[in-house]
């Protein structure tokens, strides 16, 4: 019987498994729900700044048989507040979020602070992830970076940035190698924390709203530049695109990660018949996982692994009043199946 | 090709460009040469912004073309909207539209109200993050004929659910018409919370606001 990190580690590295693995990363993919709360005994927004806490909370995910891996942190405005934009800490049902944009305009992010990983909440990150790995010999954990664009967009305001890609197209990309670079510095010290995946949400970066080109200069770019700089001692890399991909399956084909991640307006046969090589993950509705009955969850999951999809995992970030039994069935119907 | 004809075209071709001095430089030709406001509004800058909801229809163009085309299409309205004659607004159907409650994704929520405006909705804009009594509270103090919410993050969806018991409560709802749109919300979702419709882009929205409010 293989453990969860040993399935995990065979699919990404395109060798065959007794069953899916059941993923979800944490980040943008968030995994928390109000009753997983309630029965850990931590609560959000405190999980948020407090190491131990975040490990809990990663920890309950697994052990109350949900997902098969550890993941932190909750949340995507890590990055963004490292790099100076405000946050605020959200509740115990609202993520934290962006409230304070750090600049105006492309052209002033000389005047950023770098990415400094002793400090603030990114060592709370990697203080969980060291946490987390004391006992995780079986189980992977997975560290979460927020993608080049939504990074990008979350420290000024993402129209201005949006257009500025076009206006001020030299200056936007000194800003992304700028971005993309305190990224890397970021996910390597995940790494040497002991994180064995990192995953990489980019819903800010999609081929709906850059279209094509942009989708390719920026998203593609930047993606691939984040992923080069992550050392090589590490399992393998997620990355969560969210929105459509038909208008853009050739560049996302050029994406090098081990994994790529969809959301559910993409139908797995689609994503499969156009990424023929690609380890694929997801995308179990997360509608169904908040409103559905477990017996429907099952059917999805199921229908995901029949159309191809090698690492079964919710579509997005899970709603907190997904009831654990529905977010448990995913799971449940994988081992009945095996 | 009439002059006004001329500078009518370089008006709408000024915005799908996306060439915010064409449109400046021809709003101000068209004002010069005394031609009515209105028209260059509707037919020149609108007729432009119509077509480049079209190209983004098409997936010829995507948001950050749209934002682009609609930042040109407001710099000629600025200069433009001062010559309209007073009459204009009433009778107009007014939204209120925002993002709720702790979430500050407004990019979707921006480019609908762009697309409602140029369909000649009368949009009153609350924002990102918007608290969900904010909602209510306008949508009465405005006499608001529909309310638009958007969201993109599954933890802050119940906040529009919220909002149409709110609405109930203060006997509002047959009045005010409900529309929500986001990444995670789905017609679906729209059903079970009651809304009266969802819409997938800022396209559709504007269909979607013309059938509830039957406009033509």
């Amino acid at each position: 019987m293989l453990t969860p990190k040993e399935r995990l580690h065979n699919v990404m590295k395109g060798k065959s498994v007794d069953r899916p693995p059941c993923i979800c990363p944490g980040g943008m993919m968030n995994m928390v729900t109000a009753e997983l709360m309630d029965a850990a005994g931590i609560y959000m927004p405190e999980a948020h700044t407090d190491a131990e806490k975040m490990a809990g909370l990663a920890r309950a995910v697994y052990e109350s048989g949900c997902f098969e891996n550890y993941g932190v942190p909750f949340c995507m405005t890590i990055e963004a507040e490292e790099l100076g934009a405000r946050v605020e800490m959200g509740s115990l049902v609202y993520e934290p979020h962006v409230s304070g944009y750090a600049i105006e305009s492309v052209e002033e992010f000389k005047k950023l602070p770098r990415m400094d990983t002793g400090r603030g909440r990114a060592k709370v990150v990697l203080d969980a992830i060291r946490i987390l790995k004391e006992n995780a010999d079986s189980v992977p954990v997975i560290g979460n970076l927020t993608g080049p664009i939504s990074t990008a967009s979350s420290v000024m305001e993402p129209v201005i940035f949006y257009k500025e890609l076009r206006k001020k197209n030299e200056q936007a990309h000194a800003y992304m190698e700028f971005i993309t670079s305190q990224l890397i510095t970021f996910g390597r010290a995940q790494i040497e924390a002991g994180a064995d995946v990192i995953a990489i949400s980019d819903p800010s970066g999609t081929g709906e709203i850059l279209g094509p080109g942009y989708f390719k200069e920026f998203a593609v770019t930047y993606l691939n530049r984040l992923l080069d700089g992550l050392q090589l001692e590490k399992m393998g890399t997620i990355v969560h695109i969210c929105g459509q991909m038909s208008p853009v399956y050739k560049e996302v084909q050029e994406v090098r990660s081990s994994v790529l991640s969809f959301d559910s307006v993409v139908p797995m046969k689609e994503a499969k018949a156009n990424l023929k090589d690609r380890v694929l993950m997801g995308n179990v509705s997360t509608y169904a996982l908040e409103f559905g009955e477990p017996e429907k969850v099952k059917t999805l999951a199921r229908g995901c692994v029949k159309s191809g999809s090698d690492i079964i995992s919710p579509a997005c970030g899970l709603g907190m009043k997904s009831p654990l039994a529905n977010v448990q069935a995913i799971l449940k119907c994988l081992k009945e199946d095996a | 090709m009439s002059e006004k004809e001329e500078l009518l075209k370089r008006l709408s071709d000024g915005v799908v460009d996306m060439e915010e001095d064409d449109v400046e430089e021809a709003a101000r030709e068209y004002l010069e040469a005394g031609y009515p406001a209105f028209d260059g509004i509707m037919e020149g800058l609108v007729d432009g912004m119509n077509r480049a909801s079209l190209l983004y229809e098409e997936e010829e163009y995507f948001v950050t073309d749209v934002l682009l085309c609609s930042d040109a299409m407001y710099i000629g309205l600025d200069i433009l909207r001062p010559f309209l004659p007073e009459e204009s607004g009433e009778g107009k159907k007014k939204g209120v539209i925002g993002v709720v409650e702790g979430d500050t994704h407004d990019i979707g929520k921006n480019l609908v109200k762009i697309m409602l405006e140029t369909a000649g909705f009368d949009m009153v804009d609350l924002g990102r993050d918007v608290p969900l009594t904010q909602f209510i509270e306008t949508a009465k103090e405005e006499g608001a004929d529909f309310i638009c919410m958007s969201t993109l993050m599954t933890t802050t969806m119940g906040g529009m659910e919220e909002v149409i018991r709110m609405l109930e409560e203060e006997v509002m709802r047959k009045k005010v018409k409900v529309m929500i749109g986001g990444g995670p919300i789905s017609q679906k979702y729209a059903d079970k919370i009651g809304a009266d419709g969802y819409s997938q882009n800022a396209v559709e929205a504007v269909k979607l606001a013309k059938r509830l409010l039957n406009i033509a």
